[in-house]
């Protein structure tokens, strides 16, 4: 959906390289201020992080903290809404926490690493289980990395740089 | 069919067993012999001893008869005047069994006599040739008596001849007739056994015979069988005076007889008499005693046998006893397994539900963490701006109150399930309660737009109840209400009073629970679905703790729902009763 979009404002601005705003929004019929934020987030060079937990606290506070390092966060609250944030995101690294209803961390791990578009993406899980079995479970999932909640900071921001950096390699 | 070791076998123990019984059967027939003979001498000595008893009385009544007419013939000088008839009188008289008595002079003729009738005056023995045995005492002076004599009443009579004499001249006899039928009539006749009885005399002439008179008078030996020595040899035993016994076997009727013989000794004659008796006589006797026996055995065997089955009854009843009781037993034991495995099944499943508890409460403790945590650390090493720093700070505060109401839940449920919660029951007013309750949810509810109306009659009583936690239960099932109620809707707070308690009723039209979900909604961290308690917020203990205050009390708490119509708790409280 979100794909379609911003071709079609490329191919807009491609044939009209002057063209306003207000002239895409018109002729896609779509809000101005939309057209605005997709046009910015093509524009964004950043890295970007998706941020998935339940736990609107924990997510809104790890967010903060990771925009502060200049990383461009997105959030979902659920397995399924992670997954098609991965698809419309594709985000260049993923923080999973486990425990979620519905579909959790696990088998968001399993479907991504299934499918062939999106299994490059690091994924680096989060969880307040602190079990060597959930661990194994994870790392066997394909998961990158596995940081137990409540994580020291510093250690977390490190160790996305770390996943990113092998995932350039 | 059968290996020929075992019908050898077979054989052998056939063999054993006829020997057996070859050996039981001699050893029978030979006691059985034995206790015939031994019975039989008994039987014949105690016949041999009646006999001899018969014998003696018969030879001292004799003997005294001859006696007395020896005293008188001894005792006068000379023949009296009245020919001895004053003394024959007295001693007819006095002494029982004379036929008759008479004096026969000199001449032969008989003189005189008693008793007198029939008595044969002037009968002369010489005229009648009837004159040798007086001619015989005569010449030997001294007593005969002659043997069986025809009389003249066709009767055997015994004659006894006392010779008198004076100064060696012979002055005549004394006669004295004793009739063989008084003899047996006292001594014999009165012989009750079913044995015979018979005397003879020293010629062997039939004096008497119990088993057939006919034979009176007569010669034994010529109205026997001669071929029959058997009895030929007995008599001529008696015949010779020997006492004695024996046996021999009757003709035509062919039986054997045991025969016992005792001699009556009466001067010059010798009589004897035999008595006989059956050999089957012995035999019945035998036969009674083992009838008896048999039949003290067949009794005995009876009483044993009936014992033996008492106590067998009494044995399988006992048995049947034990059987029952081992059964239930067996039935308790396999009742108590089972209960015991339930257990262990329940046990486990406690196990279990300990174990998820443990990890929840861990999850539950660390994500406020987590959260603080990362805001807290964020705070520490950036400089942000003022609105993220509040929304940060604000962040960190949240999560303490909810960290602060997660471990007070905790506190409060397992102070519950241990059973160490505190009540301090006062005396409430209702009214009051309640309104601090709904007071206490004003901004939650103006927030979402919820109206609360509280229906309790104003005559409500008092109840008798913990304050805090009423207005713990309360605000625990108001929150719920309102979390669970969309924008705009409505909570109702009812009463209905019953005899000795409360109900109170907290009603909303809100999402409502499946029905199949309502037997767990009181359970610990049972959330019909996280992802919606999450976004409202609970420790998903506050049913499971408002249940434990109300029962810890003695009431009750339950619920009822429809999707999307609403859901009602309903939960009792104790009257203050006056």
């Amino acid at each position: 959906m979100k794909p379609q979009i911003d071709k079609d404002i490329l191919e807009l601005i491609e044939q009209q390289p002057n063209i306003t705003n207000k002239e895409i929004a018109r002729i896609l019929s779509l809000p101005e201020n939309m057209i605005k934020e997709r046009l910015e987030n093509l524009s964004d060079t950043r890295q970007k992080v998706l941020i998935v937990d339940d736990e609107l606290d924990a997510l809104t506070a790890l967010k903060r903290a990771l925009e502060a390092e200049n990383y461009n966060v997105v959030e979902a609250a659920d397995g399924l809404s992670a997954i098609e944030k991965v698809k419309a995101e594709k985000p260049d690294v993923v923080l999973l926490d486990l425990m979620m209803p519905e579909i959790d961390g696990f088998e968001v791990c399993k479907r991504l690493r299934s499918d062939p578009l999106y299994k490059h993406i690091p994924i680096i899980m989060l969880t307040a289980k602190g079990d060597i079995s959930d661990k194994i479970e994870g790392i066997e999932m394909g998961a990158d990395d596995y940081v137990t909640k409540p994580f020291n900071l510093h250690e977390l921001k490190a160790r996305i740089k770390m996943v990113l950096r092998r995932a350039q390699d | 069919m059968f290996t020929r070791q075992s019908r050898w076998n077979l054989y052998l123990i056939a063999v054993v067993a006829i020997l057996l019984i070859a050996t039981i059967v001699f050893l029978g027939i030979r006691a059985n012999n034995e206790v015939k003979d031994i019975v039989e001498q008994q039987f014949t000595s105690q016949q041999l001893l009646l006999n001899q008893q018969i014998s003696k009385g018969i030879e001292e009544f004799l003997n005294e008869k001859v006696l007395l007419i020896e005293i008188i013939s001894k005792q006068e000088s000379q023949v009296p005047p009245d020919l001895f008839t004053s003394y024959f009188k007295t001693i007819y008289e006095e002494s029982s069994g004379f036929f008759s008595i008479q004096f026969i002079n000199e001449n032969g003729t008989v003189v005189s006599g008693y008793p007198e009738d029939d008595l044969p005056i002037g009968y002369n023995l010489y005229e009648n040739n009837q004159s040798w045995a007086f001619e015989r005492v005569q010449k030997r002076q001294e007593t005969y008596i002659t043997g069986g004599v025809q009389m003249f009443e066709e009767e055997l009579g015994s004659f006894t001849w006392v010779p008198l004499f004076h100064e060696g001249e012979f002055k005549g006899a004394i006669l004295s007739i004793i009739k063989v039928s008084d003899v047996t009539e006292r001594f014999l006749e009165s012989y009750g056994s079913s044995g015979h009885v018979y005397l003879v005399d020293k010629y062997g002439m039939i004096l008497y015979d119990s088993s057939n008179e006919l034979q009176i008078g007569n010669q034994y030996s010529d109205l026997k069988n001669e071929s029959n020595l058997q009895q030929i040899a007995i008599l001529q035993e008696q015949i010779n005076g020997t006492e004695g016994s024996g046996k021999y076997f009757e003709d035509g009727r062919g039986g054997e007889r045991i025969v016992t013989y005792s001699p009556i000794g009466w001067r010059n004659q010798r009589w004897s008499v035999g008595i006989t008796n059956p050999v089957s006589d012995v035999d019945s006797l035998i036969n009674s005693v083992y009838v008896k026996q048999g039949v003290f055995i067949g009794i005995s065997g009876i009483f044993i046998l009936a014992g033996s089955m008492w106590v067998i009854l009494l044995l399988s009843k006992w048995n049947k006893i034990l059987e029952e009781e081992v059964a239930s037993k067996t039935r308790e034991i396999k009742q108590s397994n089972e209960l015991l495995m339930s257990a262990n099944v329940k046990l486990k499943e406690l196990d279990l539900l300990k174990t998820e508890f443990v990890s929840i409460v861990s999850h539950e403790l660390r994500t406020p963490l987590t959260a603080m945590k990362t805001s807290a650390e964020f705070l520490k090493e950036d400089n942000c701006d003022s609105s993220v720093r509040l929304e940060m700070l604000d962040l960190i505060i949240r999560n303490i109150d909810r960290q602060t109401r997660m471990v007070s839940d905790l506190l409060d449920i397992s102070r519950i399930e241990s059973g160490r919660i505190k009540f301090n029951p006062v005396i409430t007013n209702l009214h009051e309660i309640v309104n601090l309750s709904v007071k206490n949810m004003d901004s939650l509810s103006e927030e979402k737009g919820i109206s609360i109306h509280v229906d309790l009659p104003k005559d409500l009583p008092h109840v008798r109840t913990d304050k805090d936690k009423l207005i713990q239960v309360l605000v625990n099932l108001l929150n719920n209400a309102i979390k669970f109620t969309p924008q705009g809707g409505n909570v109702e707070i009812s009463s209905a009073e019953f005899n000795d308690f409360i109900e109170i009723r907290v009603k909303d039209d809100g999402i409502g629970i499946a029905h199949d979900l309502l037997d767990n909604i009181f359970d610990k961290f049972y959330q019909i679905d996280s992802s919606t308690t999450r976004k409202i917020g609970g420790s998903g203990l506050g049913l499971a703790i408002t249940k434990g205050i109300i029962e810890g009390q003695g009431g009750t708490i339950r619920v009822e729902s429809m999707p999307d119509i609403g859901t009602t708790f309903m939960f009792t409280l104790g009257k203050q009763l006056h």
